[in-house]
This record gives structure tokens, sequence and C-alpha cells, in this order.
């Protein structure tokens, strides 16, 4: 018996719903941040699955883009971290609330 | 043995994710993500996708962590406060979804398990460098050169965003309302690398630390 592709979807969810749990729970932007970027391996993770299980590449090219969004999202995000944290001397979500209508 | 691989490695990325959202301090949280980004190597190995297996080490577990555990030392944060419990009537609400969710997941899973399985076990050379570079060069090369561009404005955006922004120039434009100032333009006896914040309630009184006339009355307005 080898692993099936459900079981690699399951994983794949598992992990993006516990990354998707810690964006609405965690309140430190750079935790925050952490589990976006595990949201995105959740994803890519589904694609290397369906890539290898069906036998075609594109999905495994789709994965190397998403990674290189992620490095650029990870050099903006920080970037945008810092400025807040210049400006709010806090890494609190709720204190950088001055757009909330 | 290849069902044991991925229990282990899967048990591993899940209970590094958990820890992940659990920590309070979020140096501990990056070196679990750091674990879950092996793991997840490990199990691309198993998928016979070398490639992205060692990209995964390199770029993820390599340059981003780097970068934002870079961020956390440089902001030097303490521990996450306990925060306020405000959720009130929005927690039986949840747990009533979540089982809804948790329901339709089971569902597609155990009807995903009994579809007709197609199975392709002939040997490809899927995954491998060469198969990738040459997709990559030829069928996809317009997403390949847009990621370029998308990297590009990264880099000029994330040197704009961090750059340090020394004194507003006279004659600048005042917004109406609360504005976050530096403190060393309130008052000039603090040094310049001081960067604590203060808010200035009115246009008029940013218009005093600025230096410039303000001419927007707000009486005027119509």
């Amino acid at each position: 018996m080898v692993p099936q592709l459900s079981w690699y979807l399951a994983l794949s969810a598992i992990l993006f719903t516990i990354g998707v749990a810690g964006v609405v729970i965690k309140r430190n932007v750079i935790a925050m941040f952490m589990c976006i970027e595990l949201m995105l391996n959740a994803v890519n993770l589904t694609f290397v699955a369906f890539s290898s299980f069906f036998h075609d590449v594109t999905g495994q090219l789709f994965v190397f883009i998403v990674m290189t969004v992620a490095a650029a999202e990870a050099a903006v995000g920080l970037g945008i971290i810092i400025a807040i944290f210049r400006n709010r001397e806090s890494l609190d979500v709720d204190d950088a609330s001055i757009l909330k209508l | 043995m290849l069902v044991l691989l991925f229990i282990l490695f899967a048990g591993l990325a899940i209970g590094c994710a958990i820890a992940v959202v659990a920590q309070r301090n979020p140096l501990y949280c990056a070196i679990s993500l750091i674990g879950v980004f092996i793991s997840l190597a490990c199990l691309y190995v198993m998928l016979a996708a070398p490639f992205i297996a060692a990209v995964q080490v390199i770029v993820y577990a390599g340059a981003i962590m780097v970068l934002v555990v870079f961020v956390i030392m440089l902001l030097n944060v303490e521990q996450e406060e306990r925060r306020r419990s405000r959720l009130g009537f929005l927690v039986p609400v949840a747990v009533v979804l979540a089982a809804i969710l948790i329901a339709e997941a089971t569902f597609i899973i155990w009807f995903v398990d009994r579809s007709p399985v197609r199975t392709l076990s002939n040997v490809s050379d899927t995954g491998l460098t060469s198969s990738i570079g040459s997709a990559l060069l030829t069928k996809y090369l317009l997403p390949f050169e847009i990621t370029s561009i998308l990297l590009l404005m990264a880099i000029v955006g994330a040197m704009t965003l961090a750059r340090r922004i020394k004194e507003i120039p006279p004659g600048a434009a005042v917004v109406p309302g609360a504005q976050v100032l530096p403190l060393h333009m309130f008052d000039p006896t603090i040094a310049l690398d001081d960067t604590r914040a203060v808010e200035a309630h009115g246009s008029d009184e940013v218009a005093e630390v600025l230096g410039v006339p303000d001419d927007h009355d707000p009486t005027k307005r119509d």
C-alpha cells in the first residue's frame, strides 16, 4: 500500500485550516505573516501532489512561481511591518487600525 | 514503508503547524515553521519532485525564514500579550459552522476514496530539473518573465517602504485629522534617531509643527 492522492489532499487541507485559524487568532503581525506562509505551503503541497500523480509538470512550475510570489511578499510585507513598528511602537494589529471605519 | 514515512512526515508537519499557532513567542513560531517546511520538503521527495524539494529548503527554509527571523531580532518583540476575550456569542456560532465544514470535508474524502482511481504507474521524468527548466523556458515563458518583473517591483517596494524619511519638506500638504509625526519634529532638541512618534490632532497643529502656513481653513470649506 502506498500513500494515495487523497491523503496528500487531506494533509494539505489540515495545514491550510491551521494557517487560517492562525491568521484569525493571532494578533502579532509577524505571527500572522508566518501563518500566511503556512497557507501558501499547503497549496503548494496540493500542486505537487496532483503534478506527481498525474505526471504533469505544470503543477510543479506553478509551485515555483508561488514560491517567487512568497519571496516577494516576504520582502514587501516585512518592509510594511518595519514601517508600522517605526510609527506605532507595536506589532499588535489592533494598534494599527487607523484605516478601520 | 512509504506509508510509515508519510505518517511520520505528515505528523511532523501538522505538529509543527499547530506549534506555529500555539506559540506566543514569534521566534518559536519561526522555528516551528521551519520544521513544517523541512517536513514538506521530505514529502515532496516522496512525491518524486526533487527539484521542488531542494527549492523549498533553499528558498523557504533558507531565504524567507532568515528574513523573518532577522526582522524578529531587529524589532526585539516581547512576549505576545494575552488577548482580551471579546468574542462572546461568536464562539458557539463558530463551533456550529466548523462542525458543518468538517462534515462536508469528511463526506468529500469518503466520496473520493470510493471513486475509481486512475493509476498512472509508468515511470516519467516529471519532477526532474531538466523537464521543469525546459517547460519554464518554452511553454511557460510569459509567466516566467512576469515573475521577474514582480520581483523587481518587490525590490523597489521594499526599499521604498523600509526607507527612513528624515523630515517632511517645507510646504508639504497637511491632511486634516490625527497625524502621526516623529517626536523630533515637535521638539528639535531630541536626537534624530529617536524614532518615537506622537499624534497631532488637527491640521493647524501639524502646520504649526511643520512651520508651514495653514491656508486650508476648515471654516471656509464648502
